[in-house]
């Protein structure tokens, strides 16, 4: 027989992601534009309720009282459908991700997950996988150059950033030994991974900012060449639903990071007090968007043909070696002792500073060439 | 005093006998070239005399005369004094060759001539109208060409109060609006020829490759609405993926007939039309059009005048090339950080201009052999406050934090250049003719103003991409900084003004060429006057508008990512580019 | 039946609709992105068939190869050609009848063949939970000695080899 209250369970935890989500995307707007003042010598929004706290607000109202224009010749059900699309996938992503281990709530044993499935990792790369389609369908109904240029841009970029994605997951899946989110969390419990996987880290981190296209890697909307790309032809709600699902995945893309290499809902006294990982996710998802909204600050745009470079030349190779060394590490360190895990980050910095050092010269012989 | 535009001990005359005679009119002077032989005679003056820079290519309706002259401003760039000759034609029927294949530079002038005064180039490559639309009627310049709203021909104007009713102009007007057209015309009807015109010729590049495969390309319109062309130009780019094939520049859509107004009003009404030219500079706008018409009319300037006026030149030229560096970073992508650091500094110069002038941006401050108001001793603490300790700073600051930034390196190293033979060419001028090795400054080739006492570098650079547009612009606000404290230290007490400042009701018949070195390029006034106290004719030789004519050559077979950035690192502003 | 099975079984009974549905919409339409389109929708009807098997890696492979990676390269072909790019032919030719005959009998003859088949009354043996992790099975399959290491090998081997045949045809020798 089904079990009434885990189904409600179930019902719950979704509506407590979903919100939680919709929240933080509201708040991140705010959080972001905050930050960039600062490091802009600007104020930002401070005039809507204590601190411009209700500015989220307010630009919702606005959003949602604005004309919806469908441009002449659209496909208009897949002009419509689009924003829908690309927001599902920036959801369903957040459902596998442990916020901690397990609360007793109203005498129940209550998992911190909303679905702890055994292939989390492959999950997270299915659902990535979708999300570019509301992207290029938006791009390719609009009617507009721009926006066909900023949905081709797109989907080369998504598949691109892809592989190099799905290889720094393997890396994690080679040090938990499992594909399981919460099993890779526990796995963390004496080291986390960046520490083990240092450059796979950074991999990673590059990676993620190149498939929810922030800075310096926005290429589909890149303003300055393509208005505002694969969005734009929308406006009211619809845009409104880009947004949201752009700044859902930068969330959703903080957390996994932070369960994959910064230790989940680990931290001090998580075991005594397991209510504290969701607090704990919370202060390193924090921290990762504030290092996304410095680099949005700091750095101008990678070329889109440098993009694909880096992508393709640099990332993939990179990650790929990356593998090796972390197999052949585990392997050392199985049958010669365990310390041996450490040959792990030693040969992965050489290998990152190679590739560093590789790409400086070949952009220095590039300059040379020029002169 | 600045020294006039003469021709030094050349005897053309003798040179060309038959084609050239010197021009003896009161007032002017230069040589008359016969049409038939300009190509010829350019041609030499370009290689044998090294008069290798088209400045200025304008012309001008003697209607009494019944006669239309075509000016032409050349220069060597090794510096010195320029020439002038010029071409006279029947009014009926007026055709020239082009200069467009000795001087490629003359392009968009001669289509600029072409629009507003209907003198055709024989020859030109691409005789469309630049300025005004397709569908317009007449050459607004022509001295008998009215506008709708016609009430008369100087100001100030008497037909607005006639016998105390006023009227308004739009009841007068057949039209009932502020265009006029051909008769049988149709707007809605109207298939705009040039676009046609424009398309068609973008349409002939459709490439085959080796295995007989055909590519189509994506003709793409940046603009006039688009957040990276700085203001309402179009650039029709033909894209091949994401490489361009080519493009062509669509300007006009801030035309206001800038030239049309400054003949209405008298000499002084003008000044403040010059500050909406170029409207980040509206100090050196101004400086250009006092220059002119103290060359015209003989006035001196005052010693401390001449100090305050470099100060303030200097002082916009810094603020310039702050916001270009920070809005190409913008236009580069990174998200307004840069824009916004360079925003400070401009700021606290504009506090000053408000302090002298009452104004940020329409400073209009300066006048015929003066300035509007004295600088105060505050005022000038505070000018050396940042002369001498923040703005050296923060130039220090940019460098560091930009210069060596990867992205912003290999985004821009060895885009968009420009040999040093194709700048001259295209009649490149200021920073960005610099920054492809041309060491050619007017403060220093021809010195204006006070220039030639000030110890100073011409900055130069030799790569002429886009990476040395954005250094150049660091050394020229250095080299700013050092005249400003040399400015500042040397100021002397003083009048500021040469007699009443006043309307100048009657000037001297004649003709002035006044130019400055304005932070984006050569800026030029041509002033010809038949003794009233309005110009006959008024002409801009605007930087902005002149140094894209070399664009299509920069940006083509590069990416349309790279297109923003070679835009934005010529640096124009569209009041000036459609004036 | 249990109350589960029910729900099971409507699922079932859904997504089979939903991916045949969509399968014949892929050949019918006329719109070249829209065919595209549907095959997404059906691609992804099949992958809950797996998820009702209880084939996690399945449903996880068949999203992110099928639906992630080839139906968007379909996606891609198309937005790269031209917009109206539309079948404007008839979409029957002269022998639909003949055709359509052949089909129902072929499918009658399965169907007859199938239905005295007693698999289908056979209930299937529930997974012990927990207790097989098939993941780790499915894994080690592919790589151990007296399982599948060879095919699964020939297969990458293959795959290279068309990679670099791709980049030879691409390569532009210039």
């Amino acid at each position: 027989m089904i079990d009434l209250a885990l189904v409600l369970e179930w019902v719950i935890k979704s509506l407590v992601v979903i919100f939680m989500l919709l929240g933080g995307f509201a708040y991140l707007t705010w959080f972001e534009r905050r930050i960039l003042a600062r490091m802009q010598t600007r104020v930002g929004p401070n005039r809507a309720g204590w601190q411009g706290l209700l500015q989220p607000v307010a630009d919702a109202v606005k959003l949602v009282f604005k004309e919806e224009l469908i441009p002449a010749r659209a496909d208009k059900v897949i002009f419509v459908l689009a924003p829908i699309l690309t927001v599902v996938p920036a959801t369903v992503l957040a459902v596998v991700i442990p916020f901690g281990t397990q609360v007793i709530l109203f005498g129940r044993q209550v998992n911190l997950a909303v679905a702890d499935i055994n292939v989390g990792i492959l999950f997270l790369m299915a659902v990535a996988s979708v999300a570019v389609y509301g992207i290029v369908l938006a791009g390719w109904s609009s009617n507009n150059k721009f926006a066909l240029m900023g949905g081709m841009r797109s989907t080369a970029q998504m598949i691109s950033y892809e592989l190099a994605l799905g290889l720094s997951f393997v890396l994690v899946a080679l040090m938990a030994d499992s594909l399981q989110l919460s099993e890779i969390v526990e796995a963390q419990r004496t080291m986390w991974f960046v520490v083990l996987q240092p450059v796979g880290a950074i991999v990673f981190l590059i990676v993620t900012l190149a498939e929810v296209n922030r800075a310096p890697f926005d290429m589909p909307e890149a303003e300055q060449e393509l208005a505002a790309g694969f969005h734009s032809e929308y406006s009211g709600m619809k845009f409104a639903l880009f947004f949201m699902a752009e700044y859902q995945k930068m969330i959703v893309i903080s957390i996994i990071a932070v369960t994959l290499f910064f230790g989940g809902y680990l931290g001090p006294f998580i075991g005594r007090f397991p209510w504290l990982g969701p607090v704990y996710v919370l202060g390193k998802v924090v921290a990762l968007l504030f290092g996304m909204v410095w680099i949005r600050a700091t750095l101008p745009r990678i070329r889109y043909d440098r993009l694909m470079d880096l992508g393709w030349k640099v990332l993939l190779p990179l990650v790929l070696g990356l593998v090796l060394i972390t197999a052949t590490g585990i392997l050392l360190a199985d049958e010669f002792g365990n310390s041996l895990v450490w040959s792990i980050p030693v040969v992965s910095i050489l290998a990152g500073f190679l590739t560093v050092g590789l790409v400086d010269r070949s952009l220095r012989r590039k300059f040379n060439a020029l002169r | 005093m600045t020294i006039p535009v003469s021709t030094e001990t050349l005897d053309l005359a003798a040179k060309f006998p038959g084609i050239v005679t010197p021009d003896e009119r009161e007032g002017y002077s230069g040589w008359i070239v016969k049409a038939d032989e300009l190509a010829a005679f350019a041609a030499s003056l370009r290689d044998d005399l090294g008069y290798d820079f088209l400045s200025s290519v304008t012309g001008v309706d003697y209607l009494p005369e019944k006669k239309l002259e075509v000016v032409y401003h050349v220069y060597k760039t090794t510096g010195g004094p320029g020439l002038v000759f010029k071409v006279q034609l029947p009014r009926k029927k007026p055709e020239v060759p082009s200069l467009t294949p000795v001087y490629p530079g003359a392009d968009f002038q001669e289509r600029e001539a072409w629009d507003l005064l209907g003198i055709k180039f024989t020859g030109h490559p691409d005789l469309r109208r630049i300025l005004m639309w397709e569908g317009f009627e007449g050459h607004p310049l022509r001295k008998d060409w009215k506008e709708p709203f016609y009430e008369e021909d100087i100001k100030p104007y008497s037909s607005r109060w006639p016998e105390g009713k006023h009227s308004y102009a739009e009841d007068r007007n057949p039209f009932n609006d502020n265009v006029q057209f051909p008769k049988q015309f149709d707007p809605e009807k109207w298939v705009p020829e040039g676009d046609a015109a424009l398309y068609g010729a973008l349409a002939e590049y459709r490439t085959t490759d080796e295995d007989g495969l055909d590519t189509d390309h994506i003709v793409v319109n940046m603009g006039p609405q688009h957040p990276s062309t700085h203001g309402v130009f179009r650039a029709v780019i033909t894209l091949d993926g994401e490489d361009i094939v080519s493009m062509k520049p669509v300007m006009g859509y801030l035309h206001r007939n800038h030239e049309k107004i400054g003949e209405r009003n008298t000499y002084l009404h003008n000044m403040p039309y010059t500050d909406r030219l170029d409207y980040f500079c509206s100090m050196t706008n101004n400086h250009g059009y006092a220059l002119a018409v103290e060359k015209l009319t003989g006035i001196e300037v005052p010693e401390r005048t001449e100090y305050i006026r470099v100060i303030m030149d200097e002082l916009t030229r810094i603020q310039n090339h702050f916001i270009l560096i920070g809005m190409l970073l913008n236009d580069l992508g990174a998200y307004f950080t840069p824009a916004l650091y360079a925003f400070e500094e401009r700021e606290l110069i504009l506090d000053i201009f408000e302090a002298v002038a009452g104004s940020r941006m329409m400073c209009n401050y300066f006048r015929f052999g003066g300035v509007a108001r004295d600088v105060t001793p505050e005022i000038l603490e505070k000018v050396s406050a940042l002369a001498f300790d923040r703005l050296p700073r923060k130039a220090d600051e940019f460098d560091r934090l930009l210069t060596e930034n990867e992205i912003l390196v290999s985004r821009c190293k060895g885009v968009g250049r420009l040999s040093s033979e194709d700048a001259i060419k295209y009649s490149m001028s200021g920073p960005s003719l610099r920054a492809s090795g041309v060491p050619y400054d007017i403060r220093k080739a021809d010195p204006y103003s006070i220039y030639d006492r000030f110890d100073f570098d011409v900055a130069v650079r030799y790569n002429g991409d886009t990476y040395d547009r954005y250094l150049i612009r660091l050394d020229e606000i250095r080299q700013s900084l050092r005249i400003l404290q040399q400015a500042i230290r040397q100021i002397p007490e003083g009048p500021i003004q040469t007699g009443k400042s006043t309307y100048l009701t009657k000037t001297p018949a004649g003709e002035s060429y006044g130019r400055i070195e304005a932070p984006k390029g050569e800026l030029g006034y041509y002033l010809v006057s038949n003794g009233t106290g309005n110009p006959w004719r008024y002409h801009v030789r605007a930087p902005s508008f002149i140094n894209i004519t070399a664009l299509e050559s920069m940006v083509v077979g590069g990416k349309i990512a790279d297109f923003v950035i070679v835009f934005g690192g010529i640096d124009v502003v569209l009041g000036e580019m459609d004036r | 039946m249990t109350a589960e099975q029910i729900i099971q079984q409507i699922l079932f009974f859904i997504s089979a609709a939903l991916t045949l549905g969509s399968a014949v919409m892929v050949v019918a339409t006329r719109k070249l992105i829209q065919a595209a389109l549907w095959l997404i929708v059906s691609l992804f009807g099949v992958a809950v068939l797996y998820a009702l098997l209880d084939a996690s890696f399945l449903v996880v492979v068949q999203v992110v190869v099928y639906i992630g990676a080839i139906a968007i390269l379909f996606i891609f072909a198309v937005m790269l050609t031209q917009r109206d790019q539309r079948d404007k032919g008839p979409q029957l030719n002269k022998s639909w009848v003949l055709a359509a005959l052949v089909g129902l009998a072929t499918f009658g003859g399965l169907t007859f063949l199938v239905s005295s088949w007693t698999g289908f009354g056979a209930a299937a043996a529930p997974i012990p939970a927990g207790t097989v992790d098939m993941v780790a099975d499915l894994g080690t399959a592919l790589v151990s000695v007296d399982q599948y290491v060879l095919p699964f090998e020939v297969a990458s081997v293959l795959l290279l080899a068309a990679l670099i045949g791709a980049i030879y045809v691409a390569y532009n020798r210039k």
